[in-house]
């Protein structure tokens, strides 16, 4: 479960979170969609405790991020990038991060496997492409078996096949009984994987619900996004 | 996490070419050095021999300078091409989210190593010196020699702090370098003022080196609590910008 709860941050002059509040629920997948820079990536820093807000809370299970013991056994995050310094081996930046939240460090290959890095596990983290290293982020957030997933534009970078297997791994995780919450600008890839929305826009929550209430009165998720956004006068 | 910290800081390779250089420097100057050192031991211009062995423990500094600066600087550098604003702080915060335990883990195991290091290195130098020049070399003195590890420890804290104030790896690093091999400010100020004497990277010194090089008599209690203040100041200022600033 995870609860945004009234977030706010200021930046330099511009308000980039303003009064932000949702939900995301066990056992489904909610997207949270919105143009780039609308405040998606803002939310889950501050989520992950690696921004701090102005106002409000954001919390994992009941708990502010920095302070559940072991946090990568009850939340993995795939932010943008592997997060591996370009130096380290896949497996040596695995093991370490595996080593941090007390994780038997057979986990490392044990979640290289499931992304498809196992042959790739002793190349360095700066050789891998964009897709790759997507990859093995992934593989990170998967380390402590976590009950909540966090992933901020899971699918760039990804070739079709990847795609697809992104959109089977995020449904089955929710079918696991886990909450996850995603966050995209790309609403066709999402539409027949999402079961609740979040659309963000300037840093404000435009509106929110279950993807049939969102919606409603629209032929597509794509076209009631556009029609949302445009309301709140987004340009592209 | 100290463990992880461990795993991370020796999995580098700049973090290897700090351990190499600065555990190989000092033997082999000793023994490039030996012929014109026994010569100069000989006929008697060598000059004080109280720090004989010592002094070489001031040499190979660039090995705890480079571990300090990259055991912070590391998680500052770009993952790579396809994501240029994010880094290895980004896995380690979400890894590790309380920052000040993290800061904690960081200096232990940057402690270990360099102290296993300057261990190393000691007893290479000091082995190396009472063979070469046996004659002439003064008594083993504990405290003198705890006090030059201590020193080396000191000094990659020291260069830990700067990085993390500084964010950055390449400005502390080539200013510790040029400062402790090329042109010293620090011992160029001394000429301007004797306050100069108590500047973090000259004071440290005094506390295991006793010769007559410096003007200014300071003792080396004063000299290690002196280093140990301006680490402590630069390590609040460097912990309270890490607590504060987003990642």
């Amino acid at each position: 479960m995870i609860t945004i709860d009234r977030l706010s941050k200021t930046k330099g002059k511009s308000r980039i979170l303003d009064d932000v509040s949702f939900e995301a629920r066990p056992g489904r997948v909610t997207g949270f969609l919105g143009p780039n820079g609308a405040g998606k990536t803002s939310t889950l820093r501050v989520l992950l405790g690696l921004d701090r807000p102005d106002a409000g809370t954001a919390l994992v299970c009941g708990t502010r991020y920095r302070d559940l013991p072991r946090p990568l056994t009850r939340i993995g995050a795939l932010l943008d990038g592997s997060g591996a310094h370009r130096a380290r081996s896949a497996r040596a930046h695995l093991r370490w991060v595996a080593a941090s939240n007390g994780i038997p460090a057979t986990r490392a290959d044990e979640v290289l496997e499931t992304v498809g890095l196992t042959a790739d596990a002793r190349k360095r983290a700066g050789r891998y492409s964009l897709g790759m290293s997507r990859r093995l982020g992934l593989a990170a957030a998967l380390l402590g078996n976590p009950e909540v997933l966090v992933l901020d534009e899971p699918i760039n970078g990804l070739d079709p096949s990847g795609i697809r297997w992104m959109r089977s791994f995020l449904r089955d995780s929710a079918a696991e009984g886990r909450t996850v919450l995603l966050s995209s600008h790309l609403m066709g890839e999402l539409a027949e994987t999402v079961d609740d929305v979040v659309v963000i826009d300037k840093g404000r929550i435009v509106t929110s619900g279950s993807l049939a209430e969102v919606t409603d009165g629209h032929r597509t998720l794509e076209d009631a996004f556009f029609a949302l956004t445009a309301e709140s006068g987004a340009s592209w | 996490m100290v463990t992880a910290e461990l795993r991370k800081l020796l999995a580098l390779p700049t973090a290897w070419a700090g351990l190499a250089i600065g555990t190989l420097l000092a033997p082999l100057i000793v023994l490039i050095n030996a012929r014109y050192t026994h010569a100069a031991l000989v006929d008697g211009t060598y000059g004080d021999v109280a720090d004989l062995g010592l002094m070489d423990l001031g040499i190979g500094l660039i090995g705890p300078m480079v571990l300090g600066v990259v055991s912070i600087s590391s998680e500052y550098t770009p993952t790579g091409e396809h994501s240029p604003g994010i880094t290895q702080l980004h896995a380690t915060l979400t890894a590790m989210p309380s920052r000040l335990r993290l800061l904690t883990a960081k200096l232990l195991a940057l402690v270990l190593v360099v102290l296993a290091q300057a261990v190393v290195v000691a007893t290479a130098v000091l082995t190396l010196n009472e063979i070469l020049h046996g004659d002439f070399t003064p008594p083993l003195e504990p405290a003198r020699i705890a006090s030059a590890l201590l020193y080396w420890v000191l000094l990659a804290v020291f260069s830990f702090a700067i990085a993390l104030i500084t964010r950055n790896g390449i400005v502390p690093l080539t200013v510790l370098i040029i400062n402790s091999t090329f042109v010293s400010v620090s011992y160029l100020l001394t000429k301007v003022t004797d306050l100069a004497y108590y500047l973090p990277d000259i004071v440290g010194a005094r506390m295991f080196i006793r010769g007559g090089a410096f003007a200014q008599p300071i003792s080396p209690v004063a000299a290690g609590l002196t280093m140990t203040a301006w680490i402590a100041l630069l390590l609040a200022i460097g912990a309270y910008l890490f607590h504060r600033r987003d990642a």
